[in-house]
C-alpha cells in the first residue's frame, strides 16, 4: 500500500511504471462488473489529512505545556475520530458495483464518451464518490436501489479502437482526511472512426477495373473485354473456360458499377492512407444523409450496395478498423 | 474533496457556524471588536453568495491584516501572553473567512476553529463549558463533512448523526488513552494568562475592597473533607497575612519566609486534632492558598509559610487541586519571629488622633493583653456599628477616627483594620489575615463550596504564651455573619450578589431549583476533582490500583486492545452491511447463468438488457430447457425491487 501511495505522490520512473502496471493488472483483473472488496481498496491519508495531524501535534503540545486535563482529552479525542475515519472512509466505498456501460462511436480527434454504472452495494449507499481518469472526471452520490450512470471522456486520437484504460475510483468521505481509491479495469473500448474530410469521387478516370471483391458474381453486369491476367487480379475474374482452351489466363473486364456513382472506392479517391479513408468517411455519411444506397470497396473489402443505419454502421467500421491490426475479438 | 475545490455554499455557512461558536466563550476576555469583525467577516462572505458584494482585493486583506494586527497590539499593549494570542487567532481566522474559496481553504478554517475552541479550555474548565464545547466539536466534525459532500447536497440530520457515530466510536479509545497517556511536565515555558476578570482576593487591602468580593456568587474553592467538616463559625480559611499599613492601605510583607522547622506543631500532643480535606482551587492569578488554620500540605508544589499559611510557588492560573491537613489544638508552641513581631506593631505616629486618645484610656483600664483584647471588641458591640456592604467613604487621612466616631458603618475589612490599629497603638502585635469565612456544605459529598461574597477579613493578635490568636471584630459587630452567613447578616442590602444576576445561589428558596443546585454542586465537584484535577499523582495512584504495579507493555497491550475492542466491530459492521445487500447476490446469479449460456454458444452481449436476453434465449431454447428455467427465474429475481 505504500509504495502505491508513493506512486501516486511523487510520480514514478517509466521502469516501474511498467512494473507496477503489471502489478495492479495481476491484483485487479479487467472485468466488465466490479464489485470493490476490501483487496481491492487503498486507504491513505490525504495531504489535508497531514495538516490534521499537524494541527493535532500542536493541540498535544498545548495540553502538555499547559498541563491541561480537557485539551488533552479533546486532542486524544479527534486523533481517535482521525482512526474510526478510516474504517468509515474504507466502508463508503467498499461494496459499491462499478459496470460497463459502453461507449458511442467518435470521429477521430474528438471526445469520446464512456459510460459507467455504478451500482450502490449497501444499505446507506456510496457518498461523494469520484470516478475519473486523466482530464475527466465525475463526482456523485451512489445512494438507494436506482444505479447512477457516469460518464467520463476521453480524447480519441486515431481511427480504431480506443482503449480509455484503467478508472479511479475514489473517496475522502467523509472527513476528507483520508483518501481511498482503487483502479478498475472495466476493459472499456470504443470505436473511433476516421475524421471526415469533404471530397468527391473521382469518376472521370478508370471506368473499367477488375473486380476484386468476393460476393461479387460476374452475372448481371456486362463484360466489356478481356486482358492478361496479372498479379493482384482476383481468380473469379479469370476467364477459366479461356484456359481450359489453352489460351492463357485472361482477366474479365465489366462495366464496373462506379459508373452509377454508388460505388465509393478506395481507387477513386485520392491522398494517402488516412486521406482516403477519412474522404470515404465523409462519402458515406453525405450518400447516407441523402438517403442513397452506396456500397465500399477497400483494397481486400468490400460492402455490397445497400442503406440504412446498419448499412452506415458496417462501413463506417470498416473505415475505422481497416489495416490495423487490432480486430474485433481482442481483448 | 468537491469537484473543482471550491466550497459548496453549505460547507461554507457550516464553517462560519463552527467559527462563531468557538469565538463566543471568548467573548468575555477579547476586546468586542474583535468579535464584531468575526460577525461582518461571516456576514460579508456568506453575501458574496448573493454577488450584490465584491470579493475584497488583496490590497484591502492585506491592509484589514495589518489593522487587526495593531488593533491587538493596542487592546492589550503587548502581544505576548495567551489572551493576545488568542485574539490573533481569532483575527487571522476572520481573515480568513474572507478569502475562502477553496476547499482547501475550509480545512485551513476547520483547523483553526479546532484549536481555537481547545484554548477556551485554557480559561474555564467547568463543566458547561465542556458541553457547549462538544456541541461545538460536533459542528466542527459536521462541517467537515459538509466539505466532502456532492455539491448541492445539504447538511441534514444524517450528516449529523454520521458525526455524532464518528465521535461516539472514538469514545472508548479516547477514555483509555485519557488515563493511561503519561502527564509529562511542560516541555517550554508558555505566555500565561493575564488574570483580568479573574475575582478574588488581592494582596493588598484598601476599605471597601472586600465588600466589593460580595457582588460575586463565583466559586472561589471547593473543599472536600473526608470526616464530617467543623461547624460554619469555625470556618475561617486563612489565605495571606497582611502586616503593613501605608496610608490608608493594608499590604502583605514584601516576601514570606519559608515556615521554620520549630514552628511545626508537635503531633505528640493529645491536645492536638487534625482533619484533612481536599481542596480544588479556582484559578486566582495568586500565589497564596486557602485552608483553615493551621494548615500544612504534603502535595506537590505547596510551601508552608512561617505566617502559618501556605502557598505555591507559582501563580495559580489554572485550577488547582491539593490536600490540606488541619491541626486545630492550642498552638502555643509556636514561636514567633522578633522581626515578624516588629511588623506587627508598626503604626505610623500622628495619625488619627481621637483613636489614640481612646486606645490610652482604655490600655489604662486594663493592662493584661487579653483583657484589653476583650474591653476593645465589647466596644464594638456596644455601640451602635453597624455592618454594611456599602459604608460612607472614609478619606485616606484619619480613616479610623471617622470610622469610630463618626460613621460607625463598615464591612469586615473596616473593623479588622480599626481593630488591629487600636491593638497595635497598645503596643500588642496584630495583624490583619484575608481570607474567607463560612462556605456551603453540600451534604452529598461533604463537600463545602465557598464563593466570593465569602470572603472576609480578620485579626490575629499575638498574646504571650499563647501565641497567635484569631480576633473576629465583625463578630461582635454582626453575629450572624459568622453564624449564618453574609445573606442573613445583610437583609434587605441590593448590593449583594449584583454582579451575578443569574446565579443558581439566588434561587435557594425555590425548592425543586435547590435539589438541582446541590446535585450540580456535587457533580461539578466530582467532575473537578477526577477529570479536570486528574494528575500524575492520581494517575499513578489509580493504574496501581487497577494493576497493582505499572509496566509499559501491559499498557500497550491494553491500548491496543481497546482498539479492538472498538475497531473490529465497527470493521464487521461495515462489511456485513455489503453481504446483506441481496442487489449484488442477484447480479452474480445472473451473471452465472448467462456464463452457463454463453459455453452453449449462446453470448450475452454486453449492450443487450438481461430482459432482452431472455426474450432473445425464449425464441431460440426449448421451453423445458434447464438453463432457461434458471435464466427466467434470475432475471425475475434481478428486477423484483
Amino acid at each position: 500500500m505504500s509504495t502505491l501511495s508513493l506512486t501516486k505522490t511523487f510520480g514514478i520512473t517509466r521502469r516501474w511504471g511498467a512494473f507496477y502496471d503489471r502489478w495492479l493488472r495481476r491484483r485487479l483483473p479487467p472485468s466488465d462488473r466490479i464489485v470493490l472488496e476490501q483487496r481491492r481498496l487503498f486507504i491513505f491519508p490525504t495531504r489535508r489529512g497531514f495538516f490534521f495531524m499537524l494541527t493535532l501535534l500542536v493541540m498535544l503540545l498545548t495540553a502538555i505545556n499547559y498541563q491541561n486535563n480537557l485539551v488533552y482529552g479533546v486532542t486524544f479525542w479527534l486523533s481517535m475520530v482521525f482512526i474510526v475515519t478510516v474504517h468509515f472512509t474504507h466502508g463508503n466505498l467498499m461494496g459499491l458495483v462499478l459496470q460497463r456501460r459502453g461507449g458511442l462511436p467518435v470521429f477521430a480527434g474528438q471526445q469520446a464518451e464512456f459510460v459507467i454504472r455504478l451500482v450502490s452495494g449497501k444499505g446507506q449507499g456510496h457518498r461523494s464518490v469520484r470516478v475519473s481518469w486523466e482530464g475527466s472526471d465525475v463526482f456523485s452520490d451512489v445512494v438507494g436501489e436506482q444505479p447512477v450512470d457516469v460518464s467520463l471522456f476521453q480524447s480519441a486520437g486515431q481511427r480504431g479502437w480506443h482503449y480509455p484504460g484503467r478508472i479511479e475510483v475514489e473517496s475522502t468521505y467523509p472527513l476528507g482526511l483520508l483518501r481511498c481509491w482503487t483502479f478498475v479495469d472495466l476493459g472499456l473500448r470504443t470505436l473511433v472512426w476516421p475524421k471526415p474530410l469533404p471530397c468527391t469521387l473521382d469518376q472521370t478516370s478508370r471506368l473499367e477495373q477488375p473486380v476484386g471483391a468476393i460476393g461479387h458474381g460476374p452475372g448481371d453486369d456486362d463484360l466489356s473485354g478481356f486482358r492478361p491476367y496479372q498479379i493482384g487480379d482476383s481468380l473469379r475474374s479469370i476467364d477459366w473456360r479461356a484456359y481450359a482452351r489453352e489460351q492463357g489466363l485472361l482477366t474479365r473486364l465489366f462495366h464496373s458499377p462506379v459508373s452509377d456513382h454508388r460505388w465509393l472506392d478506395w481507387s477513386l479517391v485520392e491522398g494517402d492512407r488516412e486521406t482516403r479513408l477519412s474522404c470515404l468517411c465523409f462519402l458515406v455519411f453525405e450518400y447516407h444523409e441523402r438517403g442513397d444506397e452506396y456500397g465500399l470497396r477497400l483494397p481486400g473489402y468490400q460492402l455490397d450496395i445497400a442503406g440504412g443505419d446498419r448499412h452506415r454502421d458496417h462501413a463506417l467500421r470498416a473505415l475505422a478498423l481497416y489495416g490495423l491490426e487490432t480486430t474485433e475479438t481482442e481483448r | 474533496m468537491s469537484a473543482g475545490g471550491m466550497l459548496s455554499r453549505s460547507a461554507l455557512i457550516w464553517l462560519c457556524i463552527g467559527q462563531v461558536m468557538v469565538l463566543l466563550p471568548h467573548l468575555e476576555r477579547l476586546p468586542l471588536w474583535i468579535g464584531g469583525f468575526m460577525l461582518l467577516a461571516v456576514l460579508y462572505r456568506i453575501g458574496l453568495f448573493r454577488t450584490s458584494f465584491n470579493p475584497l482585493s488583496r490590497l484591502l486583506r492585506v491592509l484589514l491584516m495589518f489593522a487587526t494586527a495593531a488593533g491587538v497590539i493596542a487592546s492589550y499593549r503587548t502581544l505576548i501572553g495567551l489572551e493576545p494570542m488568542v485574539a490573533l487567532l481569532v483575527s487571522a481566522a476572520a481573515l480568513k473567512v474572507l478569502e475562502s474559496y477553496k476547499d482547501r481553504d475550509g480545512y485551513l478554517l476547520v483547523s483553526l476553529a479546532f484549536f481555537i475552541c481547545v484554548t477556551n479550555f485554557l480559561f474555564a474548565q467547568s463543566l458547561p463549558v465542556v458541553i457547549y464545547g462538544l456541541v461545538t466539536l460536533m459542528v466542527l466534525v459536521v462541517s467537515l463533512i459538509a466539505l466532502n459532500q456532492v455539491p448541492g447536497s445539504a447538511v441534514t440530520r444524517t450528516e449529523f448523526f454520521l458525526a455524532g457515530r464518528l465521535l461516539l466510536f472514538a469514545l472508548p479509545m479516547m477514555l483509555v488513552l485519557f488515563v493511561l497517556f503519561p502527564r509529562i511536565d511542560p516541555l517550554w515555558s508558555i505566555p500565561s494568562k493575564s488574570g483580568q476578570g479573574i475575582t478574588g482576593m488581592s494582596d493588598s487591602i484598601r476599605l471597601g475592597d472586600v465588600s466589593r468580593l460580595s457582588r460575586s456568587a463565583e466559586v472561589a474553592f471547593r473543599a472536600q473533607f473526608s470526616d464530617a467538616p467543623p461547624a460554619r463559625s469555625d470556618l475561617y480559611w486563612r489565605g495571606i497575612v497582611i502586616d503593613q499599613v501605608e496610608g490608608g492601605t493594608w499590604r502583605r510583607s514584601a516576601s514570606s519566609k519559608p515556615r521554620p522547622p520549630q514552628m511545626t506543631l508537635k503531633r505528640d500532643d493529645s491536645r492536638a486534632t487534625s482533619m484533612s480535606y481536599r481542596v480544588i482551587l479556582q484559578p486566582t492569578m495568586q500565589r497564596w492558598l486557602y485552608a483553615l488554620p493551621i494548615a500544612e500540605s504534603n502535595s506537590p508544589g505547596v510551601v508552608a509559610t512561617a505566617d502559618l499559611t501556605i502557598e505555591s510557588p507559582r501563580k495559580i492560573e489554572n485550577q488547582f487541586g491539593y490536600e490540606v491537613t488541619s491541626w486545630a489544638g492550642e498552638p502555643k508552641e509556636i514561636a514567633a519571629m522578633p522581626a515578624e513581631l516588629e511588623r506587627a506593631m508598626a503604626y505610623p505616629e500622628k495619625m488619627n488622633p481621637m483613636t489614640r486618645t481612646l486606645v490610652k484610656e482604655l490600655r489604662a483600664q486594663y493592662s493584661e493583653p487579653s483583657a484589653y483584647v476583650s474591653a476593645v471588641l465589647q466596644y464594638f458591640s456596644e455601640k451602635p456599628f453597624y455592618y454594611t456592604l456599602s459604608p460612607l467613604p472614609l478619606n485616606d487621612r484619619n480613616q479610623i477616627d471617622r470610622l469610630l466616631f463618626e460613621t460607625r458603618e463598615g464591612f469586615c475589612e473596616h473593623y479588622a483594620s480599626a481593630f488591629v490599629v487600636m491593638m497595635r497603638l497598645a503596643g500588642i502585635p496584630a495583624r490583619i489575615v484575608a481570607g474567607y469565612q463560612g462556605g456551603e456544605l453540600n451534604p452529598l459529598n461533604n463537600a463545602i463550596t465557598v464563593r466570593q461574597f465569602d470572603a472576609h477579613a480578620w485579626a490575629e493578635v499575638w498574646l504571650p504564651n499563647l501565641g497567635w490568636q484569631r480576633v473576629d471584630p465583625t463578630a461582635a459587630v454582626s453575629p450572624d455573619r459568622i453564624r449564618l452567613g453574609l445573606e442573613a447578616a445583610l437583609v434587605g442590602e441590593s448590593d449583594f450578589l449584583s454582579d451575578s444576576p443569574l446565579a443558581l445561589y439566588r434561587f435557594r428558596h425555590v425548592a425543586v431549583l435547590d435539589w438541582l443546585r446541590i446535585r450540580y454542586d456535587a457533580l461539578a465537584f466530582q467532575w473537578q476533582t477526577a477529570v479536570v484535577g486528574f494528575n500524575n499523582r492520581q494517575q499513578l495512584d489509580l493504574l496501581k490500583g487497577w494493576f497493582g504495579e505499572i509496566k509499559v507493555s501491559w499498557f500497550t497491550l491494553i491500548l491496543l486492545g481497546s482498539w479492538a475492542v472498538v475497531l473490529a466491530p465497527l470493521s464487521w459492521m461495515m462489511n456485513r452491511n455489503i453481504r446483506r445487500s441481496s442487489r449484488i447476490r442477484e447480479e452474480e446469479q445472473f451473471v452465472v447463468v448467462a456464463n452457463g449460456l454463453a459455453k452453449r454458444g449462446f453470448n450475452w452481449s454486453t449492450g443487450e438488457s438481461p430482459q432482452l436476453f431472455l426474450q432473445r434465449m425464449v425464441a431460440v431454447l426449448e421451453p423445458d430447457d434447464r438453463d432457461l428455467e434458471a435464466l427466467q427465474k434470475s432475471v425475475k429475481d434481478l428486477y423484483q425491487p
